[in-house]
């Protein structure tokens, strides 16, 4: 384990990030995670691809940052606590500007990798399916399907982060991959595992690796096959499902009732039939928020 | 008596309602919009809109068009005294233009970009950043000459023109390419003095629009302060270099000279002097930082060359 980087921090000891590097040479991959310190299901699964790793030296060279964002992670905090800044929204940073800017700038240089990846949690208001975002064609869709991730989800340019890390490493001209799984503020030991599994298929496909899983892709889909399912008004939401279920068009996914005294004010059901990638978990909702997305799947 | 009207309403799930209202005071096609409270943390901005609603109130008999008060943008993070918006944790001045099929904070940013369109001048009213007492200032955009001139008469220390940085676009000002943003004061206070003088200067701007007249101000025209003009060439962003505890040496608006100590950084659990912060020139101190934790890089003075 290297620091790579640290910063005087007040009142506590030094901030310090983190890389644990295993093997040498070509190719070269770098895993981030803990961007936001709230979003810990990456952390984890990072965590167990070092386990994996440590048994099996890689052929190539992999850097983990299993969690980058510790100061907010010990306040349960998405964002850098002392100013409440984003990490994420710092990028490409600066090494003579803000903390955070300089977090940014230093993670930016301590990633130099062919292939990057980042990884987060949901929202802690929603649960997701393990999944890599990716664009529509090119190299990072092919590496991004590589993975084997219930969905693969390919966006369109404007809807790819085009700020952020995965920005800044599209622009430093690397290969950036964007996994999301499960929810902040929880661990999801399931997701998490599902997450260290496609990052260890990533590996084998770039031969750094020998990989053994097989492919656990359900819905490989881009916005229009997405049926995105939003509160018609404000009230309490109850998810009848769970995200990874089949669903057929007509299942009841969720019913909106009234917050006090349970009056029911509304069902939803799918419009479509597939996979369901998205859950609210957090059931006090205001109009218009998204309650359940369903992912078309080849049998839809 | 001014109407006022629900611009827009939040339905919250719990079922309780918060608008966002705007008074309407006077008539006719000329029209100022002042907007306060975007952020939750500026409740100077809101103390000088109801300032300036009542003097209007008393007033709207000779008002030669329409003065749109929006007192508080953002009710919901207000009410907290947070600069984002509560549950959805996002800063409503990075939402703009909004967007009315999006969640409550872009609903309300879209529903207000559109009840505005058409003014003639946007007054945005803010508080000083968080953390930091600033000299009382007009923010106008680097290549608009007229409002910059509008401006000086805002009965500010300084006319910033400033060029818009990355973030800009998706702010409220940014949407009105002539608005001036006044601010000063202390992050998320109430600052004894600035509420009034920022209450007068938006007052005479309205003379100067002609919307009111001169005649019967609550203040002599000669006691409007006569602001510097600077560009970004001009304001110098000093930072720490240690991180601690800063404790500041100068107040706000005096005069420095190159390399005098703005404020030393200490050791928060000795108290031993780690870094003497010293200003990089020699000018007027624009805002200082009063929450003294620091880490290496974060700002902690903005020191003007006239
Ligand atoms: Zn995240």
């Amino acid at each position: 384990m290297t620091v790579v980087y640290s910063i005087e921090a007040p009142y506590r000891g030094r901030y310090e990030l983190h890389r644990l590097t295993f093997g040498s040479g070509s190719p070269r991959v770098a895993i981030v995670a803990g961007l936001h310190g709230n979003e810990l299901n990456g952390m984890h699964a990072v965590n167990m691809l070092a386990a994996a790793l440590r048994a099996q030296r890689p052929r190539g060279t992999v850097h983990l940052f299993p969690l980058v964002n510790t100061f907010g992670a010990d306040e349960a905090r998405k964002r850098w606590p002392f100013d409440d800044r984003d990490i994420n929204k710092a990028f490409p940073g600066d090494p003579d500007g803000t903390a955070v800017q300089r977090i940014a700038s230093a993670l930016l240089d301590a990633t130099d990798a062919d292939v990057c990846v980042d990884v987060h949690s949901g929202a802690p208001h929603v649960r997701e399916l393990p999944q890599v975002r990716v664009p529509l064609s090119g190299r990072e869709l092919e590496l991004g399907r590589a993975m084997g991730l219930p969905l693969v989800w390919r966006r369109e340019g404007a809807r790819l982060q085009a700020s952020g890390l995965i920005g800044a490493w599209r622009d430093a001209g690397r290969q950036a991959l964007h996994v999301v799984g499960g929810r902040g503020i929880t661990l999801d030991t399931g997701h998490s595992a599902t997450i260290a599994r496609g990052l260890k298929r990533l590996l084998g496909h770039l031969g750094l690796v020998r990989h053994v899983d097989p492919n656990e892709t359900v819905a490989d889909v881009t916005r229009v096959e997405v049926g995105v399912h939003r509160a018609a008004t404000g009230g309490f939401f109850v998810p009848e499902v769970r995200v990874g279920a089949l669903v057929k068009p007509g299942h009841l996914l969720g019913y909106l009732q009234m917050p006090i005294g349970g009056d029911r004010i509304g069902e939803l059901r799918a419009r479509r039939g597939g996979v369901v990638v998205t859950v609210r978990a957090w059931p006090m909702v205001y109009a218009q928020e998204l309650l359940v997305r369903v992912a078309g799947t080849d049998s839809t | 008596m001014a109407e006022t009207r629900r611009v827009i309403e939040i339905e919250l799930p719990s079922g309780d309602v918060a608008p966002v209202v705007c008074r309407r005071f006077g008539s006719g096609p000329f029209r100022v919009v002042i907007a306060a409270g975007i952020r939750g943390d500026a409740p100077e901005g809101i103390r000088v809109a109801h300032r300036v609603s009542s003097f209007l109130e008393a007033e709207e008999g000779r008002l030669n068009g329409t003065v749109d008060i929006y007192p508080c943008a953002n009710p919901l993070a207000a009410h907290r005294g947070t600069r984002t918006w509560p549950f959805f944790d996002t800063d409503l001045n990075r939402l703009f233009p909004g967007r009315s099929d999006g969640h409550p904070p872009a609903q309300v940013a879209r529903a207000l970009c559109d009840d505005i369109s058409g003014a003639q001048q946007v007054i945005e009213l803010r508080g000083a950043r968080p953390a930091f007492s600033e000299a009382s200032q007009a923010i106008v955009r680097h290549d608009h000459a007229e409002s910059a001139e509008l401006a000086s008469h805002a009965n500010v220390a300084v006319v910033w023109r400033r060029t818009p940085g990355p973030a800009a676009p998706a702010t409220f000002a940014h949407q009105f390419p002539g608005s001036i943003v006044l601010e000063g004061g202390t992050g998320n206070r109430l600052t004894p003095g600035v509420g009034n003088d920022l209450a007068d200067g938006v007052l005479n701007l309205l003379v100067h629009l002609k919307v009111l007249p001169e005649s019967g101000l609550p203040f002599h025209w000669a006691a409007i302060r006569r602001p510097v003009h600077v560009t970004d060439a001009e304001v110098h962003r000093v930072r720490a270099e240690r991180g601690g505890l800063f404790l500041p040496a100068s107040t706000i608006w005096s005069e420095v000279e190159a390399g005098e100590c703005l404020g030393e950084i200490v050791d928060p659990l000795t108290g031993l002097t780690r870094e003497e912060v010293r200003s990089p020139m020699a000018g007027n101190i624009l805002a200082i930082r009063e929450l003294p934790v620091v880490f290496p890089g974060t700002m902690v003075a903005r020191v003007v060359t006239a």
